[in-house]
């Protein structure tokens, strides 16, 4: 991993946005280093989108307030956001949005990088060693972009808004529409920029296995910050440090659940298949064979077992059952 | 203080070079978009000297010379006359045969059949099924006192009825039966009421053809117009990576700035090549070419001013086309080509006039046959039309809402 200087790069402090009295964002606040790569994880409607827009410069002032920089600049003032722009680098979801298909990968080059008024040799210098990086094929660089493949253009769409060498990249969704195979690949693409690079990534996603790239993660729930910090933080956060047991139980329902949770030492027990339970406990060490024989003594069949650590998805399913779980209790108790 | 000043001036001379490189390149983008479209292309550069070429074909290949009119006359003419000083009476029809003979001897007319309707009674009802059935194209008809008339030294008045099912043809009709009054007239040593003489400044020469140069004004301010709104209507609204060039430095003028100096300089080459293959088929100008090419340049500016402002304020594409067909329909039914503005309702009137093409035919006509200067009130109202168009577009694209 690169080592992250302590330059700020992103610094969002009590960010609210609200559109016609809709309370979008609440209180979102964290710091991103230089070099450092973030990933922005959380369900559809979590809030990741309105986020990025506002450092992007795309969210009118009016609709947010909160101390927010980008590069050092606020994008609150207008004048501020052509520096802010030529700062940073956006790559959509959608490649079509961000390629002129008609047109060959260099000639993309040339309309993007001209845009931060970068000549024509220079730009394709930078092009040459962004696609060589990304391995991009050299005989499709002068063929029209609608005859790459669908990672060609996927990684053009990265070298694009790389193009200017930006401080920070904003990537919406850099895995979504790639098959399993090759999300892999996407995202050692972009941990080999940020390395070769140092830029600072900042990846909106749905995707948890992103996480495995990311220096830091955010999990988003309807517009606050669940979390913020290192996955191996988050999931040493859990009990015993995210040691999990998966137990395949025989005829598992929701009545033999009740009952492993009632074994005092177990904090949670997650139903990860149809007849698979993974269980977090404290004192992993001492109370997994305690748990064992707890089970058998109240008729739980388990037919094999195995312990492991935590994923980050893990900690994110566990994160968000959390709150959905506290959230429910607050109703019951209004509605009391 | 001077420093500041100077300090200033050097950052807004910078800012503007910056902005000067963004549109010169996305201005060759929009070119290289062009060129990979190869209908936009074809439409653009091939098409208009193309239909040029064709409508001129066709209006010089029509064979010269005299085409008659196919045609009855009907005499009513044999009133009673009493003279005043000898009360004698006596029948005048004396000038119904002289005219028949006119009729008959005139090229233009083809005299198909001559009734009396004094003693056929069915005369009118009779040429009326031939001109029901195409036999004839027109009826002349000798009224009662034809004579008569002409004898007191009164205008001789005759009726005529021309097919008016075909709009095209019926001043021809006309102006076949107007040459038989020529004849009648010179023939029988009488003073015509009207001279009707071509204007000397109007004529064309010996070696042009009419046809062609009357008909091609019309043809010009539609060709440059439409294919400039068609060659426009998508521009903005098919561009996807729009949303993405904003979040770079480029601002959204550079880019709609780009997007009119690009096709103003198509506009330019498609208006030479079209001047060029008018004069190619032989078009007589009055007027000057520099007049000429201005005039077709503000009309496809307008066409092209307008096709912008079709898509900016588009959402999609199929909107964009629709509106197209709309509004382009509208354009047409009002420009005076079908009925002349003046004689539409006073509201219809104020929209016509508001409408490009009821500009582009008279200005073109007026350079083409009359030797005009093309600023006239025509021109300026284009220009303000364009103007208008131009700030609109800008104003909706500065405010529309892209999201990536």
């Amino acid at each position: 991993m690169v080592e992250s200087s302590t330059e700020i790069m992103v610094d969002v402090n009590n960010l609210n946005v609200i559109f016609d009295k809709n309370h979008i964002i609440h209180d979102v606040s964290f710091k991103v280093k230089k070099g450092e790569i973030i990933g922005l994880f959380g369900i559809s409607g979590a809030g990741k989108t309105t986020i990025i827009r506002v450092l992007t410069c795309q969210i009118e002032k009016k609709n947010w307030s909160g101390n927010v920089t980008v590069t050092n600049f606020s994008p609150d003032k207008k004048q501020n956001h052509p520096l802010i722009l030529h700062n940073i680098g956006y790559v959509p979801q959608l490649e079509l949005l961000n390629l002129y298909y008609e047109l060959s990968p260099l000639a993309n080059v040339e309309v993007f990088s001209s845009t931060y008024g970068l000549d024509t040799k220079e730009a394709k210098k930078i092009a040459q060693e962004l696609f060589k990086i990304l391995d991009i094929p050299s005989d499709t660089w002068n063929k029209r972009v609608k005859h790459m493949s669908g990672g060609e253009k996927k990684r053009l769409s990265m070298a694009i808004g790389l193009i200017h060498k930006p401080s920070v990249l904003f990537l919406d969704e850099p895995t979504t529409g790639v098959d399993a195979s090759k999300r892999y690949s996407i995202l050692s693409y972009l941990k080999k920029l940020n390395q070769k690079l140092d830029t600072t990534m900042f990846i909106i996603t749905h995707d948890l296995e992103a996480a495995l790239i990311c220096d830091k993660t955010a999990i988003l729930r309807e517009g606050r910050m669940l979390e913020f910090d290192s996955p191996q933080n988050l999931i040493n956060s859990l009990p015993s440090n995210g040691l999990v047991a998966r137990f395949e139980i025989n005829d598992l329902n929701e009545a033999k659940i009740t009952r492993i949770s009632e074994f005092s030492p177990v904090k949670k027990v997650l139903r990860v298949g149809n007849e698979v339970v993974e269980i977090l406990m404290e004192s992993f060490e001492e109370n997994l064979p305690k748990l064992i024989q707890y089970m058998i003594e109240r008729g739980v069949t388990v037919n094999s077992m195995s312990r492991d650590s935590a994923s980050f998805r893990r900690f994110f399913q566990i994160r968000i059952q959390e709150e959905e779980e506290r959230e429910k209790l607050k109703k019951n108790i209004g509605e009391a | 203080m001077r420093k500041n000043v100077r300090s200033d001036k050097k950052i807004n001379m910078v800012k503007f070079q910056r902005s000067l490189f963004r549109i010169i390149r996305q201005m060759k983008k929009e070119f290289l978009l062009l060129l990979t479209d190869k209908f936009n292309m074809l439409l653009a550069i091939v098409v208009p000297p193309l239909v040029i070429f064709l409508f001129g074909f066709m209006m010089n290949s029509i064979p010269e010379g005299i085409h008659p009119v196919d045609c009855v006359v009907i005499s009513y003419d044999s009133n009673v006359y009493i003279d005043e000083g000898t009360f004698n009476e006596s029948l005048r029809d004396d000038f119904t045969l002289p005219y028949v003979n006119a009729a008959n001897k005139s090229e233009y007319l083809n005299l198909i059949h001559f009734y009396n309707a004094t003693e056929e009674i069915y005369a009118m009802e009779s040429a009326r099924m031939m001109l029901l059935a195409s036999d004839i194209k027109v009826i002349i008809s000798l009224p009662v006192g034809f004579s008569e008339f002409i004898t007191l030294g009164l205008p001789g008045l005759i009726d005529c009825i021309p097919d008016a099912s075909d709009i095209k043809t019926i001043q021809d009709n006309l102006n076949a039966v107007f040459d038989s009054v020529k004849t009648f007239v010179n023939d029988n040593n009488l003073t015509p009421q009207f001279q009707l003489t071509g204007y000397e400044e109007f004529t064309i020469p010996e070696g042009y053809s009419f046809r062609f140069n009357y008909n091609i004004t019309l043809t010009l301010s539609f060709i440059v117009f439409g294919v400039s709104m068609v060659l426009t209507i998508l521009v903005v609204v098919q561009e996807k990576p729009v949303a993405r060039l904003l979040l770079t430095p480029a601002k959204r003028s550079e880019i709609l700035i780009s997007k009119y100096l690009t096709y103003t300089l198509i506009l330019i080459i498609q208006v030479i090549l079209l001047i060029i293959s008018t004069l190619v088929c032989r078009l007589y100008l009055a007027g000057s070419i520099l007049d000429l090419f201005i005039a077709l340049f503000t009309i496809g500016f307008t066409g092209l001013s307008m096709g912008i402002f079709i898509s900016t304020q588009s959402k999609t594409k199929t909107e964009a086309n629709q509106l197209f067909f709309a509004v382009f329909i509208v354009i047409l039914l009002l420009s005076g080509i079908f009925i002349p503005i003046d004689a539409m309702p006073i509201y219809l009137q104020v929209i016509a006039y508001i409408l490009p093409l009821s500009h582009g035919d008279p200005m073109i006509r007026g350079i083409v046959t009359k030797g005009k200067s093309v600023f006239g009130f025509d021109f300026f109202a284009l220009l303000i039309l364009s103007i208008i168009l131009v700030l609109i577009s800008f104003i909706i694209f500065k405010r529309r809402k892209y999201e990536v």
